[in-house]
């Protein structure tokens, strides 16, 4: 990986952005965060619904049909900015425990999200008279917000690495 | 006591010497900082954009303002607390960083904002709570509530690649520093800022 990182970081467009870095990596780290509050305030609203405490005037489809574009919106525009935060600065962000476990959470997370939306679908009314009210699907919907969270966590923890101590690849020559 | 002397003593203060020193508390800190900005911003879009009659044109406005709103106010209030706390670690690079002094303003600013919208578009609600978009003074508060939140966001991170952290944490055993790249250490600055 730190060879894969060192290449990466020859390549144009990543010469390009080290060498604008004094505005470049602002900027796409500000649409990076834009993104974060549009997915967590989107993940937060049909959480909410699902236990209750908010949109009870909406019905569940009403509420994802209104937020989950939205959510899979701000996603793309992560995996895009992501991915260019990768091509400009390859080695502070691949050769790091946090970025991996990120990694992980996010594709757990957003499968979660996905099986979620085609299940309603596929579920409809049930998902509104019963499932919505099922401790187990309350819990599943607090612990995806809570992974939200984690991946927020983790992707400021990229910078500071080192906190994991021999677990972080950063720290080992 | 002068300013100077005030930022000083915040600094000494014992909080402020216990999350520099401590490896894991500042990136904490700055961690929950981030969530509940995200917060913030994510639930005020929602808003905004009502107001703006861009989405849930259909739900009365009253009704989302109580759903959502007391989330805004409890994320806002993580928020200052978790930036308090970042600032008393290193309080007179702050006071004096540019960014971070227009960022205030623009939090000023925001709080201004939110006082035009209770004395015009605020004011008349239940004439217009389901229309599909509020009034043209609603919507020019909501506008400029998404560009000011917007640039709160850049002058934040612009702070970051400006101010030198004084976390002096110290390495823990078997850690090679050498390998860090972009790790900003305590004190001076360079030509191409180090950030985080």
């Amino acid at each position: 990986m730190k060879q894969f990182a060192d290449w990466l970081s020859t390549t144009s467009p990543s010469v390009f952005i080290q060498t604008h870095n004094s505005w470049v990596i602002p900027t796409i780290q500000s649409i990076h965060i834009i993104g974060i509050g549009v997915v967590l305030g989107s993940a937060l609203m049909i959480c909410l619904r699902i236990l209750g405490w908010a949109g009870l005037d909406q019905t569940l489809r009403q509420t994802t049909s209104r937020f989950g574009p939205w959510l899979t919106g701000g996603l793309w525009l992560m995996l895009a900015t992501g991915i260019l935060m990768v091509i400009g600065e390859p080695v502070r962000e691949l050769v790091t425990f946090s970025f991996w476990l990120k990694m992980f959470l996010v594709a757990v997370s957003t499968l979660i999200a996905a099986s979620f939306q085609i299940n309603r679908r596929k579920h409809e009314r049930r998902w509104e008279e019963t499932l919505m009210q099922r401790r187990s699907i309350q819990g599943l919907a607090i612990l995806t917000f809570l992974i939200w969270l984690g991946i927020i966590i983790l992707g400021r923890l990229i910078a500071y690495d080192h906190i994991w101590g021999p677990w972080s690849p950063a720290t080992k020559a | 006591m002068d300013v100077a002397a005030i930022l000083k003593s915040i600094e000494a203060s014992g909080l402020a010497t216990r999350i520099r020193e401590s490896l894991f508390l500042f990136p904490l800190i700055e961690s929950t900082h981030v969530i509940g900005l995200a917060l913030v911003f994510g639930t005020i879009a929602i808003i905004d954009l009502r107001l703006l009659g861009m989405a849930s044109t259909q739900r009365p406005f009253t009704r989302m303002a109580s759903d959502i709103l007391k989330w805004t106010w409890a994320a806002f209030a993580l928020t200052a607390l978790t930036g308090s706390l970042m600032f008393i670690t290193n309080a007179s690079v702050y006071y004096h960083n540019f960014f971070f002094r227009t960022k205030m303003a623009l939090l000023v600013l925001t709080g201004m904002n939110l006082l035009v919208f209770e004395r015009t578009a605020g004011r008349t609600i239940h004439g217009w709570d389901r229309d599909p978009s509020a009034p043209r003074s609603g919507k020019t508060v909501a506008a400029l509530s998404l560009a000011i939140w917007i640039s709160i966001i850049v002058m934040g991170r612009l702070i970051g690649f400006t101010t030198s952290r004084a976390v002096v944490a110290p390495p823990p055993a078997g850690v090679n520093f050498d390998d860090f790249l972009g790790t900003p250490s305590g004190g001076g600055t360079s030509a191409t800022p180090p950030h985080d």
